[in-house]
């Protein structure tokens, strides 16, 4: 049931990504698809442990920037190709993660939501007031720019036009989702659910918890940090305002949470449905009024918390696959909802 | 570190941190009656603190003058904030407690909402008003002590008092603490429940547009102030204890204390590091005594 209904939605939207810059050729169009499927890919990335987990956390974006820093510091200084900077930085997010994880997972709910602020906001904090450490030049607030090598090289990670970046993070979409397919058949994944479902249950049964949150967050920062990279490469500048910065955290969760947490295809329809809005209202309003994509944002998440919890993959997923006739339950509405059943 | 600097910090941290306490009254008693963690806490402190810059800046209204606007307008965005966006959330969930995480986000797109709106009405400009009172300090025992926040670390005392007398005493405070206890039993009692959440929010968002105005002769406003608020509200009312008024005025001096003996130590953009991590290590160090009662 629920595979079928991912590919009736999934390949098709496959399908138009993939034809898409081949119908409009026009390059705005293109690097405006290419950050909307970046963001489903970072968004992706965060539903990856906080979808599955049923955890808020609004710290992500520092993975996304210590990647960032890693990939673009290692091409600067070193030399080293950004694909090979890019999985280094992504390790990187995932050492670092494992620690952060290791003392935030204990706790639940909002606190733990509050925490990731707290950790994410110490390390955009410091690299902002960070000139030089240890020798490396990360120049604070500035930010850093990649030096162009001149035309097409795979190996720099650089491209005339915007069209290999297109393909690439539509590849990386494209991977993120199959690792999260796999993570959901897999002894993970339902361990993940058992843990969403009743947290002390789940560790009664014999699940440690704190183990596989870190397993599948660990996994999460990984993911985020090729992101983070990924955009590093697109705009060749990476600053810490807008790579780690609380408002990309936020832009993640609010994907996910508006598309649908803990499914496959929902964090991409969430990017699909809240970023052309925003930039749509950019386009309409000019560059200089700041943060009206943030308001919709705000307003769509309320909405979306209280009349579309599970996201709007839910309706969606009832109207493209209706359901067998089962007799409704009968239970009255004030005994037991859904969604206690379900224990989120 | 000689000691007349570092008493100096000290009491400027003390006298900044009790309107931190003040500043997180608010958010202790929302949670306290609620169980909602209010996101938007800052925004709302922020939003006062523009009204209050608004009115000096265009009818040259003293913000001490200002408070008369400030509080009753942000009991009034408290209150339609409540019963607007929050209620449909508690009748949704008929369990006694409200899942804590919807409750946050859906306040966090009111910080959203908040937060840009008054950046996109009056651009990221820092803003700062002075009046007679800005550098108007008395010296206690050789040390200056600044006036505009001596009246502000007063007025977060006085406050803290009448609410906890109010709340005692009164009988909409005896509603309002029956229903934190327990809501299905104070509606039962004839309680108008709906009526007692919305008042106390109101009044959680009144005690911001008094501090708001209080704050705004020292401290510059920018629109992306009231995130670090709100976040140090909340370690305020975690170190003191939620739902608890004293205990919000002693986090308040506890923090403002440390953060200022910290700003000694390193730059004051920097000493922003060192609450956060005061923040994961306070909440590291008793998570279940903050969960038993969330």
């Amino acid at each position: 049931m629920r595979a079928s209904f991912t590919l009736i939605l999934g390949l098709p939207l496959f399908v138009a990504a993939l034809i898409l810059p081949f119908v409009v050729a026009d390059s705005y169009v293109v690097h405006s698809a290419a950050m909307v499927l970046y963001f489903a890919y970072m968004a992706s990335s965060w539903n990856f442990v906080c979808g599955y987990v049923g955890q808020v956390s609004l710290g992500h974006a520092a993975f996304s920037g210590i990647a960032g820093y890693a990939s673009v510091l290692l091409f600067t200084g070193l030399g080293l190709s950004p694909w090979i900077g890019m999985i280094l930085g992504g390790l990187l997010a995932a050492a670092i993660s494992v620690p952060v994880g290791y003392a935030t997972f204990r706790l639940k709910g909002p606190y733990f939501t509050l925490t990731s602020i707290a950790f994410a906001e110490i390390m955009r904090i410091w690299l902002e007031n960070t000139d030089e450490f240890l020798g490396i030049p990360l120049k604070g607030a500035q930010g850093l720019t990649v030096p162009p090598v001149g035309g097409t090289s795979f190996l720099a990670f650089q491209f005339d036009g915007k069209l290999p970046y297109y393909f690439i993070i539509l590849a990386m979409l494209v991977g993120v989702m199959a690792a999260t397919h796999v993570m959901e058949r897999s002894r993970l994944g339902f361990y993940l659910k058992a843990i969403r479902g009743n947290r002390d249950g789940a560790e009664a049964l014999g699940i440690d918890p704190t183990r596989y949150c870190l397993t599948a967050l660990a996994l999460s920062a990984f993911l985020t940090g090729l992101g983070g990279a990924y955009y590093a490469q697109l705009f060749r500048y990476i600053n810490p305002e807008r790579n780690m910065g609380i408002d990309l955290s936020i832009d993640m969760a609010v994907m996910t949470i508006v598309g649908g947490q803990g499914t496959l295809l929902g964090p991409t329809l969430g990017a699909l449905v809240l970023h052309p809005v925003g930039e749509m209202v950019r386009a309409m309003l000019g560059g200089h009024v700041l943060g009206l994509h943030l308001i919709i944002y705000g307003v769509v998440l309320m909405l979306a918390v209280l009349y579309f919890p599970k996201g709007i993959i839910a309706p969606l997923q009832r109207w493209l696959t209706p359901a067998p006739k089962t007799p409704a339950p009968k239970a009255p509405a004030h005994m037991v909802t859904p969604k206690e059943v379900e224990g989120r | 570190m000689d000691p007349l600097t570092l008493s100096f910090a000290v009491i400027n941290g003390l006298l900044l941190g009790g309107i931190y306490g003040g500043v997180a009254l608010g958010l202790s008693l929302i949670f306290g009656v609620m169980r909602v963690i209010n996101f938007a806490h800052g925004s709302f402190l922020m939003l006062a603190m523009y009204c209050s810059y608004l009115l000096w800046a265009s009818l040259g209204v003293h913000p001490y003058v200002s408070i008369l606007v400030t509080v009753p307008f942000l009991f009034a965005v408290g209150y339609v904030v409540q019963s607007v966006v929050i209620s449909p959330l508690i009748r949704r969930e008929r369990a006694l407690v409200v899942e804590p995480t919807s409750a946050l986000l859906l306040t966090a797109g009111v910080y959203l909402v908040v937060d840009n709106s008054v950046l996109m009405a009056f651009g990221p400009d820092v803003r700062s008003v002075t009046t007679d009172i800005t550098y108007e300090s008395i010296f206690v025992a050789g040390l200056p002590i600044n006036m505009a926040r001596l009246i502000g670390f007063a007025a977060a005392i006085l406050v803290a008092f009448a609410l906890s007398f109010w709340l005692k005493h009164s009988d909409m405070g005896r509603a309002i603490r029956a229903t934190a206890q327990n809501r299905d039993a104070a509606a039962m009692s004839g309680i108008n429940v709906p009526l007692i959440y919305n008042i106390t929010f109101g009044l959680g968002c009144a005690v911001l547009g008094l501090f708001g105005a209080l704050l705004v002769p020292f401290f510059s406003i920018t629109p992306t102030i009231g995130l670090s608020f709100g976040i140090k509200s909340f370690l305020v009312v975690v170190l003191g204890g939620i739902g608890s008024i004293p205990g919000s005025i002693l986090g308040g001096l506890l923090l403002g204390v440390f953060e200022s003996v910290a700003a000694q130590f390193v730059t004051a953009t920097s000493a922003a590091i060192f609450s956060f991590g005061l923040f994961i290590v306070i909440l590291l160090m008793r998570p279940a005594g903050l969960m038993g009662r969330a």
